[in-house]
């Protein structure tokens, strides 16, 4: 009887889902509501849960929690400690849950809600939680090594070093993008610059409680940390209309990099304890928050969405970036459906905490369900804004013309009404001076979210409050990323500088963190006055260059997931990590040859540098020039580094298949686990 | 009902705590056998913190 119930349930989730998928995909010229996109991913998310990573789980992996994981062999109190799965849940869910799945969804609105709603559900299931999953699978049963030794184990030294650098190219991209879409979001702002450089007395204060006044409570001061934050969004208001204060905090785009290169250099050379860790702490249990209230309001809100399914964007003249919705729709929602970055985390914290071989599948697939879930809240937010609106917030002048009057003429000709009236009317509403031209998705999700908030406590009165409370939530935990990201890229520095000269691999050497700091900031710092200067707004040539690089990184965990895989069961299995491979491959290899050589100027790296050279040569338009030529070689290295990998992976993999080569497996041997349950706290 | 809830909450609560790092001490105190102090959180953090952000952030 409770058989025929549970599979008569899942009958009906089926069957509810596969209505709401059919409803998103099929109804045209009416609004469709939100509650139709969420139900239609959570009935996805269920069953494939529920039966997929089942199957994965039995099958292929062969989960057995008789098995002794390296959290309890190799428990130290420090690194390795069996813990609880639901905190090992959170845990990692919070370290994968990034600015991506927020900004990425946001930006490929341009398409229409559908493209982008359909690969966040679909491609989470078959690819994003599936890499996710084998690559924690993979590390726990090696003792928790990270991506990059078991791409050397697996597959070879090229392997392994082309990971590496791999990581450390990503890295100074994402900075630069991240970075841009923070400069964007407070260019012009005085209100929001000053919430944001509130925040940092306000780390170091709870840096020195921490350390020296309350050791320990880390809880507690984050608590006071918050409260302080929220008081500096309402005081923002009073130094936005200041006299004195207002113009100091009103920046322009280059003001705002120059800052943010400045503070990046000096959170990476400062002690941790002082601005890094309280800020991230802070990041930490407020990005929690917003995105569980997100979550929340967008089920008790339910919008109805505003944008088409489909606009006529996705024949490539998208004006918030240019390319057709095959590849680059796959390629800007990267975080959300499939995201090459959360192998690092899955072979790093996380399979050291793991304390019982089941706990990976709600771990490892269960979390970025999760994820996946939160991308579909942003691309809820984006595409509730009027489609005009959406625009006019998101298109670079460049495209749209730089007076408001000719953007809004632009947008409306695109058949998007909008006026300039409205758009100021909109930014009266939420304390700024203007929305028009703020690209890079952080404001756009900001009025989105603004207007959800805003329809659960309170109205239209405190929908400032809810813009500049979104911002501060975006802009802090990317600064976090920043920082720490600077941190993170300057000992991957100093590791490989290390081997040219010892002294320079010395962490605790200071001409060395500071030398290293200087690289490495000058490096994404160039990336990001690049995006500032670029004409198209550059979000443009930047978002999709992390895109391609992200999913890049993961057509490498997804190479090693495969050698693993055959090394395990020969070609019987290998299909479920060799699917999303072959997609990421044909989408991220198109897209690259695409921004590289496209003739259409907009799209092609090195169309976009010949345009430039056939007009008046000044200063300026031979940096956008060289710039152009640069990030067309920064793309043909990524290319060419998983084109090495992927060609490294193949030859393996046909050796084992062959039976030329051996299918030597790097897995730690069986120790049998004598971890009882209630050990796990 | 109210069990689920206790449960809950005490999960929850331990998730911020292990976010929080403070778990995370109190397994350091345990497994060196020290009491809690600010010169142990000190050395405790300096040590968790350097290796935090050795690892690469997540985008």
């Amino acid at each position: 009887m409770g058989k025929l119930l549970r599979t008569g349930a899942w009958i009906l989730v089926a069957i509810v889902g596969a209505v709401a998928l059919a409803g998103v995909a099929l109804k045209r010229g009416e609004p469709v509501n939100s509650a139709w996109l969420v139900t239609a991913a959570v009935c996805t998310y269920l069953a494939g849960y529920r039966f997929y990573s089942a199957f994965i789980a039995a099958k292929v992996m062969a989960l057995d929690d008789r098995r002794a994981t390296p959290a309890e062999r190799l428990r130290n109190g420090h690194d390795f400690e069996p813990t609880n799965k639901w905190i090992v849940f959170g845990h990692h869910f919070a370290a994968i849950a990034g600015p991506g799945p927020l900004v990425g969804p946001t930006l490929a609105a341009q398409f229409g809600y559908l493209p982008g709603t359909l690969w966040i559900i679909l491609g989470v299931v078959i690819g994003g939680a599936v890499q996710d999953f084998v690559i924690l699978f993979a590390s726990v049963r090696r003792d928790g090594k990270s991506l990059g030794q078991m791409a050397r184990e697996e597959i070879g030294r090229i392997g392994g070093g082309i990971a590496l650098l791999t990581v450390l190219l990503i890295m100074i991209i994402l900075l630069a993008v991240i970075g841009l879409v923070v400069v964007n979001a407070l260019k012009g702002s005085p209100w929001g610059t000053f919430t944001i450089a509130a925040t940092m007395p306000i780390a170091v204060f709870m840096g020195l409680y921490l350390r020296y006044w309350r050791p320990g409570r880390v809880l507690e001061v984050s608590i006071i940390g918050f409260v302080l934050v929220v008081l500096s969004i309402f005081a923002g208001e009073w130094v936005a209309h200041h006299a004195v204060f207002g113009p100091w905090f009103t920046l322009g785009g280059m003001a705002l990099a120059i800052a943010l290169i400045i503070y990046g250099y000096a959170a990476s050379a400062l002690p941790v304890w002082l601005l890094l860790a309280p800020r991230d702490y802070l990041s930490t249990f407020v990005k929690l928050g917003v995105v569980l209230l997100l979550g929340l309001g967008v089920l008790i809100v339910r919008p109805d969405l505003q944008m088409p399914a489909l606009t006529q964007f996705t024949d490539g003249t998208g004006p918030i970036f240019a390319g057709k919705i095959f590849p680059f729709c796959f390629i800007t929602i990267a975080c959300g459906a499939i995201s090459g970055f959360h192998s690092l985390i899955s072979s790093g914290t996380t399979p050291k905490l793991i304390a019982k071989e089941s706990h990976i599948r709600p771990v490892g697939f269960g979390s970025m369900l999760l994820e996946s879930f939160v991308a579909m809240m942003a691309m809820v937010a984006a595409c509730a804004l009027e489609p005009g609106v959406f625009f006019a917030v998101n298109s670079p002048a460049g495209i749209v013309g730089a007076t408001p009057a000719a953007a809004a003429a632009t947008i409306t000709s695109w058949g998007f009404p909008v006026t300039p009236e409205q758009m100021h009317e909109l930014a009266r509403h939420v304390g700024e001076e203007t929305l028009f031209y703020r690209t890079g998705g952080a404001p756009s999700l900001a009025l989105g979210m603004a207007h959800i908030f805003s329809r659960i406590a309170g109205n239209e009165a405190v929908l400032r409050f809810w813009y500049h409370f979104a911002i501060m939530f975006e802009a802090l935990f990317i600064l976090t990323v920043i920082d720490a990201g600077t941190r993170v890229g300057r000992f991957m520095l100093q590791d490989f500088l290390g081997h040219l000269w010892k002294p320079l691999g010395r962490t605790s050497w200071m001409p060395s963190v500071l030398l290293t700091s200087a690289l490495i900031v000058a490096a994404w710092g160039y990336f990001l006055v690049q995006g500032v200067l670029d004409p198209l707004g550059g979000i443009n040539s930047l978002w999709p260059l992390f895109g391609i690089a992200n999913q890049l990184l993961a057509a490498v965990a997804l190479c090693v997931a495969t050698t693993i895989l055959i090394k395990m069961h020969g070609a019987k299995y290998m299909w479920i990590t060799c699917a999303p491979l072959v997609w990421l491959v044909t989408v991220t290899f198109s897209g690259a040859w695409q921004k590289i050589f496209s003739d259409a100027p907009r799209v092609g790296f090195l169309a976009q540098a010949r345009l430039l050279e056939a007009g008046p040569q000044t200063a300026q338009t031979k940096q956008l020039i060289f710039n152009n030529r640069l990030d067309a070689v920064v793309c043909g290295i990524f290319l060419v580094l998983v084109t090495a990998i992927l060609v490294d992976s193949i030859r393996v993999w046909a050796g084992i298949l062959r039976g030329t080569r051996e299918a030597r497996s790097s897995e730690a041997p069986f120790v049998p686990s004598q971890l009882e349950a209630e050990e796990l706290g | 009902m109210s069990r689920a809830w206790t449960l809950f909450w005490r999960t929850l609560l331990a998730v911020l705590r292990e976010l929080a790092d403070e778990r995370a001490y109190e397994r350091h105190l345990r497994v060196h056998g020290r009491p809690a102090s600010g010169e142990e959180w000190r050395r405790f953090s300096e040590e968790r913190l350097r290796q935090k952000y050795q690892r690469p952030r997540c985008c």
